[in-house]
């Protein structure tokens, strides 16, 4: 109870600081609204629907995007981390693509798929490829060698290594990249539905903004944060903790 | 570390030879009419609207405009999350209670600021500066805060039993013990600073890379789109690699802080 | 004589943020140490021996009673009570030489001043060669020899040592022993001195107190009568008046950890 109340009481302490700021100085509620104005508008829309429906949008895609994009980035990752040549030689154009945003890809995804629910999905599903495919090669690749032989010597063959060895031994590093690729593939799902307007928050915020609904904007916001907080909260890092933990491996 | 070993060498060209394959995977696919040209550009058409784009100096001017916001972005955010980050984490009650927050702003930093920004300044440079310094504080802030928390605290009660005052305790201790995570917050702000610039040029902007592949996309100019992306990706590769490196080997890797 | 260090029946407790208990480590515990002498603080665990240390030290506070060194009240850590730490302490990012020039550093002593003094304590703890060494390239034996050269060398009246070798093994913390005796010979310091080990305890110590178990109190008070420059693992191994006083020290902690089992079942 008590690590509740110590966990809110940050954000309890922002909301009246807030408050009391925009009261004092007087703010225009279309610059800055107050925190009672942000919850009407989020009650007004939830109850109009139009909040529900998009947030709905927004977790599909990136539950989507993510599901495939990690267990497709999970498998590539072991086909090209068992051989060494090809590691070397594919890992700096991985390396690259990572670094290259999803984003800098959406006029081309827009060119092959317009402006459609599609490009958006396409664009978050690479942002979150490359990362668990680069981590899953690097993890399978940190692997031991020892433990490899060792499960050689007791006469397993492909998928006991696979199953047994590697990906026990890669999760950390595999967890970590999963970690970042959500991290970006939520902005980039955001930013794309900005561009797009296929529906989903990205949209909600920018459409508000465009009817000086100030207020909703924040709404908005305040909903893409807490989505994103709580996936990483409950979802992710427990995840990455119980790996590594269990484990006992240690993680930079 | 200029003697490179035989091995480390047969890996940078195999790293060399990826690339290759990817050009030649690119070309095959385009010439051998697998793919439509007007739906993916061949290499030598992004390669003339680069040289085109150089010599006309068009495409010079919106990699540096693009390159101009981020760099002044970078330096006034980063100090401001640097700083305020020390002085946060000075305290470890105080920085503690902050860290929460800071995590959420860390969160929504960047381009969900995108439509408040463009409510608060238009569509001006003071928009597009915001968003990007908005990724770029938050998650300098943010690292340097952490960075400062786990200094071991044994650190500082030793220089406190040599005579040190609390000021001396912050500029020869905390400040050093938090550099790795200083680097590591400056590193991912560039990082993510690069990202939110592309993606807020894309619908905020009249100029830059982000302007520049997005209004090629209404116009089905996939050479462009292309172009734009090589340098984008140049950028964001180099960024990474190049700059931080130096600056980590002299200190955090000297110090063997990663060990 | 005046003593150097005066505990006036203190009493403490702090909370231990990893059990979330409070801990009583000490109650009533008074004690006196005269100017020049090596004390050596031995006791069953969590007996309140490094609370001790930290609350002569100034780095927390003790609820009730009071401190005083050279009849002044302890408030806050300063130059004059030097401390060596369990886990060495010495910052990563500074050399060997920069680490142990520290408290000169701080008390503002000129660069061409601080060499010499410097240097000096470079060679007395057999660091020659290592001055630009960073700590992660100096084994842990190495490591405690800044420590205690860095402590050292602010030249502090008391010197405070919080079980400064027992991260080392057996063999380098024998050597570190009889360098401290040798350095104590020299250096007219007043020394407290935090163990497990009897042993340390009885080869170190002008006396030996043995606390009781938490909270802890003063128990007992061995003089020990070896000369210090008698103070030698070859020699002393096989004293019989070392092994004397070594079961007697042994005895009296067995008998609070006997009473601490009790307790505890």
């Amino acid at each position: 109870m008590m690590a509740a109340i110590r966990a809110i009481a940050p954000f309890a302490a922002f909301v009246a600081l807030w408050a009391i700021v925009v009261a004092v100085f007087h703010v225009p509620q279309d610059v800055m609204p107050s925190p009672a104005a942000v919850a009407a508008a989020f009650g007004d829309a939830v109850r109009k629907g139009v909040l529900t429906v998009y947030t709905g949008e927004t977790i599909r895609r990136i539950l989507i995007a993510a599901s495939t994009g990690a267990l497709i980035g999970m498998a590539a990752g072991f086909f090209v981390a068992l051989n060494d040549v090809v590691a070397e030689v594919t890992l700096p154009v991985i390396r690259f693509f990572q670094s290259l945003s999803g984003i800098a890809w959406l006029p081309l995804f827009i060119v092959w798929f317009g402006f459609s629910d599609k490009t958006i999905v396409v664009a978050v599903w690479y942002t979150l490829f490359f990362p668990v495919l680069f981590n899953t090669v690097v993890g399978v690749k940190t692997v031991p060698r020892v433990y490899r032989n060792a499960i050689l010597t007791l006469g397993g063959g492909w998928s006991r290594m696979v199953f047994d060895v590697l990906l026990p031994g890669a999760i950390p590093y595999i967890v970590g990249g999963i970690r970042i690729g959500a991290a970006f593939g939520w902005r980039v799902l955001i930013a794309a539905e900005i561009v797009i307007g296929a529906g989903g928050l990205g949209y909600f915020i920018f459409k508000a903004e465009a009817f000086h609904l100030t207020a909703r904007i924040v709404a908005g916001m305040i909903t893409i944060g807490t989505l994103w907080y709580l996936t990483d909260f409950f979802v992710l890092r427990p995840l990455e903790e119980a790996t590594i933990e269990r484990w006992g491996l240690v993680h930079r | 570390m200029g003697t490179r070993s035989p091995l480390a060498r047969a890996k940078q060209l195999r790293g060399i030879l990826g690339f290759v394959l990817l050009f030649a995977v690119w070309q095959a696919v385009t010439s051998s009419g697998l793919v439509k040209p007007i739906a993916l550009a061949t290499p030598e058409a992004v390669f003339s609207v680069i040289i085109s784009g150089i010599a006309d100096h068009s495409l010079l001017i919106n990699t540096g405009v693009s390159l101009e916001r981020l760099v002044l972005s970078v330096i006034v955010a980063g100090t401001l999350g640097i700083a305020l980050g020390v002085a946060v984490g000075l305290s470890r009650r105080f920085g503690s209670f902050v860290e929460p927050l800071a995590a959420f702003f860390n969160a929504i930093s960047g381009i969900v600021w995108l439509p408040l920004a463009i409510t608060w300044f238009g569509l001006t440079w003071k928009m597009l500066l915001f968003v990007i310094a908005n990724s770029v504080f938050f998650i300098i802030f943010f690292n340097t805060l952490l960075g400062i928390r786990t200094v071991p605290r044994v650190y500082e009660q030793a220089v406190f039993t040599l005579g040190a005052s609390r000021w001396r305790s912050i500029l020869d201790v905390l400040v050093p013990g938090a550099l790795p995570g200083i680097i590591s917050g400056l590193r991912l702000g560039l990082g993510f600073g690069w990202r939110a610039l592309i993606a807020a040029e894309l619908v905020g902007a009249t100029q830059g890379l982000g302007f520049m592949i997005y209004s090629a996309a209404q116009y089905l100019r996939t050479d462009v789109i292309l172009a734009g992306i090589v340098v984008i990706g140049i950028i964001a590769y180099a960024l990474d690699a190049v700059l931080l490196g130096p600056l980590e080997r002299a200190t955090v890797e000297r110090w063997g802080a990663y060990n | 004589m005046p003593s150097k260090i005066n505990v006036e029946n203190v009493s403490h407790e702090y909370f231990n943020p990893n059990t979330s208990q409070r801990v009583h480590a000490l109650e009533g515990l008074s004690l006196e140490v005269p100017d020049g002498e090596f004390l050596c603080i031995v006791g069953p665990s969590g007996c309140g021996k490094s609370t001790l240390l930290y609350l002569v030290a100034g780095l927390a506070q003790a609820n009730s009673g009071r401190i005083l060194v050279d009849g002044r009240q302890v408030e806050r850590p300063g130059r004059d009570r030097g401390m060596v730490f369990q886990d060495f302490a010495i910052l990563p990012w500074r050399t060997v030489e920069r680490n142990i020039g520290h408290g000169l550093e701080i008390a503002g002593v000129g660069r061409k001043e601080r060499e010499p003094i410097v240097r000096r304590y470079v060679e007395l703890m057999g660091l020659s060669g290592f001055e630009n060494k960073y700590p992660y390239e100096l084994s842990g034996g190495m490591r405690q020899r800044v420590a205690v050269a860095r402590t050292l060398a602010a030249d502090p009246q008391v010197v405070l040592m919080d079980e400064p070798f027992a991260a080392l093994d057996a063999q380098t913390r024998n050597v570190m022993q009889e360098e401290l005796v040798r350095i104590s010979l020299y250096e007219r310091k007043t020394f407290l001195f935090v163990t497990h080990s009897v042993d340390e305890a009885v080869i170190l110590g002008d006396r030996v107190i043995v606390l009781t178990r938490r909270p802890g109190r003063v128990k007992a008070t061995i003089p020990i009568e070896i000369p210090r420059e008698q103070r030698r693992w070859d020699v002393l191994g096989v004293e019989e008046q070392f092994a004397r006083y070594r079961q007697e020290i042994l005895r009296l902690i067995r008998e609070e950890f006997d009473i601490q089992e009790h307790a505890a079942s």
